[in-house]
């Protein structure tokens, strides 16, 4: 059975680096100009997301305690090929670049998210049925617009958690909590997800997302609807079995404590404003217009925004460190153990995916996309794998590019606003497809296995968005994006 | 208990065990890996062992204690818990693949076996008699009627008294949807006062649905007096011999390993609507008719619901009877004289 998944993952992965029109036309690109990278660069990232996908099949306890090695591993197939085909310094300088850039803000964002989400618990008996976990998953879609899909999925995941501990069948819970809190719910401000967060920095506004809300707000009934299904048969499934919740006591008595890091919360979030905001100022630009900041390596610059964000969110995960209980952690089942994981998978996740970005990068213009459902299912679709943030940027340029005449005027061009829809939520909406299209979704699947919840694999979770996702996906392509 | 079982038995419980020991040593109330009983899980973990298609569950749940286990701030504990964890997923993986072979016997059936009645009680276990009966067949009185002989007490309507009382909940506003509502020394106009089974609830403001939702744990109603309800026929069946009607008491006592006789009564429909035409005084047969189907439909949709199971299907019962066939009185005697209690009681 494993056998089978494997070799359908390695065909599947064959089969897109053969076939996929990037890929071609990266090739052709590569003819023009001796310094194109070429599509075989895309192997390490391959191969290491085979790894993410397999090993903890196959071999969970190696892939427990050997997962840095992996990284390492297929982190220096790419970097050491690149070092030789285009330099050391350009290889360093491209390495660099990325994890000062792109890896340092998204670790300590998701750390600091992690630390002060952490140090809230909610103490009650509520107990967890298909009614409580709409409600939960509800709010927390909802509240991932004002705090990120990150600090919704940390704050929430929890609560989620210790609600359902009673029950036996929970994974499906978690799966619909990744779809709605950690990824769709982000769709409305650009403090919900970061590639909206980069679409006001170019010149989108503030509040343009907000027309996403009929979209949002369709998909979250119609993914709830799927869940009150799914988890009422489940919930079924556990009573028959005799499971059953303590509420042995009369009335429900619901008491938050460590509720002072809200104000960490906040302090994270107004970090990520800051860090869209501030490179536009005159104050933090050279007289080139570039973003200033602290010299690394050739022309690798950590940017003063982004040391501001970084010092905000530090300050705040120490403050809430200092200023709380550590029994309320110990209630929490607080380790480091998921933050853990994810920075050292998505460290090799972000080096190795650079070619297949900077393909994109030069190749989305030619990619012949001009429909909004096909600019829908691109970015969604490469968003499923790649960091949405750069898929997102790749493809308002390339739309900004087409040359339309009406539309958001942004500083990449007039994208007419239908189009700018299906780009935000292509890029917003498909994190939502695999484990590793969104930071949240390994850090959810990583605490759920740490409580008890036996998650579905690499291949199970994507078998739920294939059965579950995608053809919500198609209904917003057929009623939005047509 | 052959020599082998009782290993997997001893086996089984230091798996649970250690799920409890990384619990506390954690301090989380986010959960555990074994949330049941103690006994239940140990069972449950012991049936896991000996079948081998189950195999993949219970490395499942070993893989999810260890995970909890590595997280383990001090070092020492961890240590001595991963020493455990290693020594007990040794002793699964030598595991013969199967204890099963070549035999069709399903132990936990067996167990439940009619013709092991005798067996099924030991000398601290109470007389429990579970009946599921249809609306009109007289399985109430029947029910009655079996306790009276046995002397033992007969819950129906009892039960939601005790439960309300837990709940709070104001008595009026709940009536027994199972049937005829049974009131002790005015045996014969209890068939008088009928409620229909599974009436529409009255609708409720946004007030009360909030009041309702915070005094229920969230849970709806139906399901939280249905929580309470189990602890509560748990709870007695460690007291008392008795009968009881309809509750899913079947499927409660079997997911609480309490043994009892489960027992479903019911009748043609035509004897049924005649029945419920003289009782509940309905002029057309058509009516009756409309009411009994509607019932039925509603006591299945409900055994679903809470047991899994089919209702009325005959094997979850110990004894299906058609008590047109035997009438009340016959019905009692066929009872009386399968749990061997007649000449007992004569």
């Amino acid at each position: 059975m494993i056998l089978r998944k494997i070799v359908a993952f390695l065909g599947c992965s064959m089969a897109v680096l053969a076939s996929s029109p990037v890929t071609a036309l990266a090739a052709q690109g590569a003819a023009g100009t001796s310094k194109t990278i070429s599509p075989w660069f895309c192997i390490p990232f391959a191969g290491l997301l085979f790894c993410i996908a397999v090993l903890p099949l196959i071999k969970p306890e190696w892939w427990e305690s050997h997962q840095p090695l992996a990284v390492a591993f297929w982190s220096l197939l790419f970097i050491l090929p690149f070092g030789f085909v285009f330099g050391a310094e350009t290889a360093a300088e491209n390495v660099l670049e990325c994890l000062v850039n792109d890896y340092l803000t998204f670790i300590v964002l998701l750390f600091g998210l992690f630390c002060v989400a952490g140090n809230i618990t909610m103490e009650g008996d509520l107990a967890g049925s298909p009614r409580v976990n709409i409600i939960l998953l509800a709010i927390g879609t909802l509240l991932s617009s004002f705090i990120g899909t990150t600090g919704a999925s940390m704050l929430m995941v929890r609560p989620v958690i210790k609600m359902n501990a009673w029950r036996r069948h929970r994974s499906h819970i978690m799966v619909f909590f990744i779809f709605l809190i950690s990824n769709l719910g982000g769709s409305l401000t650009p403090i919900g997800d970061p590639p909206l967060l980069m679409g006001f920095s170019r010149g989108v506004p503030f509040f343009w997302s907000l027309h996403l809300f009929p979209i949002m707000l369709f998909n979250m009934a119609v993914l709830l609807f799927i869940f009150y299904w799914v988890d009422r048969k489940a919930y079924c499934r556990d009573i028959a079995r005799g499971r059953k919740p303590d509420i042995s006591r009369p009335g429900t008595k619901i008491k938050i404590r460590g509720i002072h890091n809200l104000i960490f919360l906040v302090m994270i979030v107004a970090a990520v404003i800051l860090s869209g905001v501030l490179p536009d100022m005159p104050l933090f630009k050279t007289a080139e217009g570039h973003v200033r900041g602290i010299p690394v390596f050739g022309e690798v610059v950590l940017g003063f925004p982004s040391v501001i964000e970084i010092l905000i969110i530090l300050a705040a995960a120490f403050l809430s460190f200092k200023t709380t209980s550590p029994n309320i952690r110990k209630k929490n089942h607080f380790t480091w153990g998921a933050i853990k994981e994810v920075a050292v998978l998505f460290i090799g996740i972000f080096i190795t995916m650079q070619p297949a970005l900077a393909i994109l990068k030069g190749m989305g213009s030619q990619l012949g996309l001009t429909e909004n459902y096909q600019m829908f299912w691109v970015t969604g679709l490469l968003s499923s794998f790649l960091d949405n943030t750069p898929t997102y940027l790749v493809f308002l340029t390339t739309a900004g590019a087409i040359g339309f005449t009406s539309g958001l005027a942004t500083t990449l061009g007039t994208v007419p606003a239908k189009m700018l829809t299906a780009i935000s939520c292509g890029a917003v909406f498909m994190g939502a497809n695999t484990y590793i299209g969104n930071a949240p979704n390994f850090m959810v699947k990583a605490i759920s296995d740490e409580n008890g919840i036996h998650m579905p694999s690499f291949f199970g979770y994507i078998r739920w968005s294939l059965t579950v996702l995608i053809p919500v996906f198609l209904l917003d392509t057929l009623l939005f994006f047509r | 208990m052959s020599n082998e079982e009782k290993n997997l038995y001893e086996l089984a419980g230091r798996i649970y065990d250690l799920d409890e020991e990384v619990y506390h040593e954690l301090g989380s109330s986010l959960g555990r890996v074994f949330n049941e009983k103690k006994e239940h899980c140990i069972e449950e973990t012991f049936h896991l062992m000996q079948e081998r298609n189950q195999a993949h569950i219970l490395r499942n749940e070993l893989a999810l204690i260890s995970n909890m286990a590595r997280t383990i701030q001090d070092r020492a504990a961890r240590h001595r818990i991963m020493v455990k964890y290693d020594a007990i997923l040794k002793e699964v993986a030598d595991l013969p693949a199967s204890y099963i072979k070549g035999d069709i016997l399903d132990k936990k059936m067996a167990t439940l076996n009619a013709l092991n009645l005798r067996s099924r009680f030991s000398e601290n276990d109470h007389l429990i008699i579970c009946i599921g009966r249809t609306y009109g067949c007289g399985g109430s009185e029947i029910g009655f009627t079996l306790a009276d002989s046995l002397k033992i007490n007969y819950y129906d309507v009892e039960i939601f008294d005790e439960v309300l009382k837990r709940l709070e909940v104001e008595k009026e506003q709940i009536h027994d949807r199972g049937g005829y509502p049974y009131q002790k020394g005015a045996k014969d106009s209890r068939y008088l006062h009928t409620s229909p089974a599974f009436a529409p609830t009255p609708k409720s403001t946004l007030k009360e649905k909030f009041r309702e939702f915070n005094r229920y744990h969230g849970l709806p109603k139906r399901d939280a007096v249905f929580f309470n309800q189990s602890d509560l026929i748990c709870d007695m069946a460690r007291k008392e011999d008795f009968v009881v009607m309809g509750r899913c008491a079947d499927a409660i006592l079997t997911n609480n390993r309490i043994p009892h006789i489960s027992i479903f009564i019911t009748a043609p429909l035509e004897q049924r609507v005649r029945r419920v035409m003289e009782v509940r005084g309905y002029d057309k047969e058509k009516e009756a008719r409309k009411f009994l189907t509607k019932l039925d439909k509603e006591h299945v949709k409900y055994y679903k619901f809470y047991t899994g199971r089919n209702w009325g299907k005959a094997r979850n019962y110990d004894l299906c009877i058609n008590s047109a066939s035997y009438g009340i009185q016959g019905s009692v005697d066929l009872i009386m004289r399968m749990i061997d209690k007649k000449e007992e009681r004569e």
